[in-house]
């Protein structure tokens, strides 16, 4: 039997490595990407179809199309930064994030938020992108088949990471650096960054090391 | 839309007064701030060409409008983003409260992938290019009603007056 990793597609092959899955310690982690053992499925488990939005109601709330909350736009506003750096528009760029900064700064806080509220809500938006893949499917929408791509894969990393926090504490730092992939956000605990980013394949050099706000 | 295209200098890879100066039909690289003439320029592509350093591309003087979106996509996409948006604040207000330790590093970690997850998700949520009509419709409104007295309205202005 062959077990693949749902976040970077590393395959256990049972019969190649001479373990089955199971007997593999509780702690082991995938070898390419840190994700746990939970992260992991049988290759055969075919995914499910998920329902598709077909109208507003189907969603956690209803979106007027041009009222965007204060958390969207300064995502907004820092990817057109992005945008603008790569087209040469320095001046635009810089404004765009004074924009960003400020939605940044009015986006209400989150009420009661802890570590365990955030495992929670990195499960909701798990359990949504099934339902996000499947309406930009039946939309032939291909940009918005390809962000549920990388999307779902980070997200899933984190939710495992979260896990792996609440259930080792800090031990489970000691000794490595957090990393970001600067272009998929991609995070990973180890002392270096990993040679090719697993979800989107750039080289080490993009991986950023966190550690401290200034 | 128009097939015009427009030489731009990477001045990170640009290691000046050199090549493109003396292939240009029309002054246009030859500039004080180093930054091509888009005025002069006739997008003939000597330029590119001639750099030893690969540091002039041709872009698009102008950019086709993002495909259409059907807004149930669309909402869907707003729908996930509110979600990583609120995820990204959570983490970030709880690592502002902490020292510097291996959590708080995490957290903001999250809070910064959930950022950049989001920003691809508004991307294709109708907002790719910085000179669609979609942005500006945003721009303006926001001019007309700041969602704040603290909104930076003369920042937004200005980005209408540059953003062609
Ligand atoms: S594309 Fe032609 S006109 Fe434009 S800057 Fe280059 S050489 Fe000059
Ligand atoms: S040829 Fe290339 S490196 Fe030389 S000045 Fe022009 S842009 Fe810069
Ligand atoms: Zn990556």
């Amino acid at each position: 039997m062959k077990y693949v990793c749902s976040i970077c597609g590393y395959v256990h092959d049972e019969a190649e490595k001479g373990i089955p899955f199971q007997e593999l310690p509780a702690d082991w982690k995938c070898p390419w990407c840190g994700a746990s053992k939970s992260d992991f499925a049988p290759q055969e488990e075919k995914e499910a179809s998920a329902p598709i939005v077909t109208d507003a109601s189907d969603l956690s709330e209803t979106h007027e199309l041009q009222k965007l909350s204060a958390g969207q736009l300064a995502a907004l506003c820092s990817s057109l930064a992005r945008g603008c750096e790569k087209q040469y528009k320095a001046e635009e760029s810089r404004l765009f994030k004074e924009l960003a900064n400020y939605f940044t700064a009015i986006t209400p806080a989150v009420e009661d938020a802890t570590v365990m509220t955030i495992a929670d809500a990195l499960k909701e938006e798990i359990a949504f992108y099934p339902t996000l893949k499947a309406t930009a499917e039946a939309a032939k929408d291909r940009g918005a088949q390809r962000v549920c791509v990388w999307g779902e894969k980070v997200t899933r990393m984190l939710y495992s990471l979260i896990n792996q926090y609440l259930e080792k504490g800090d031990q489970m730092l000691e000794g490595k650096d957090v990393w970001l992939c600067t272009v998929c956000g991609f995070v990973y605990i180890g002392k270096d960054a990993p040679e090719l980013c697993p979800v989107c394949k750039v080289p080490a050099w993009k991986f950023e090391k966190i550690s401290g706000r200034n | 839309m128009s097939n015009k295209k427009i030489a731009v200098r990477n001045l990170r890879l640009c290691t000046k007064d050199c090549l493109c100066l003396y292939v240009c039909p029309t002054g246009a690289t030859d500039t004080e701030n180093s930054i091509i003439d888009p005025e002069k320029c006739i997008g003939c592509g000597e330029c590119a060409l001639a750099c030893p350093s690969a540091a002039i591309s041709l872009v698009p003087a102008d950019y086709p409008e993002q495909q259409p979106k059907t807004n149930i996509v669309i909402s869907a996409l707003n729908d996930q983003a509110q979600r990583k948006s609120s995820t990204e604040k959570a983490a970030s207000q709880i690592a502002a409260l902490m020292a510097d330790c291996g959590l708080g590093y995490l957290l903001e970690a999250m809070a910064r992938s959930e950022r950049l997850v989001t920003e691809d998700i508004m991307r294709e949520a109708g907002y790719m290019l910085p000179q669609s009509s979609n942005v500006r419709q945003l721009l303006e409104e926001l001019v007309a009603n700041p969602p704040t007295p603290s909104f930076p309205i003369e920042t937004a202005k200005k980005l209408l007056k540059l953003l062609p």
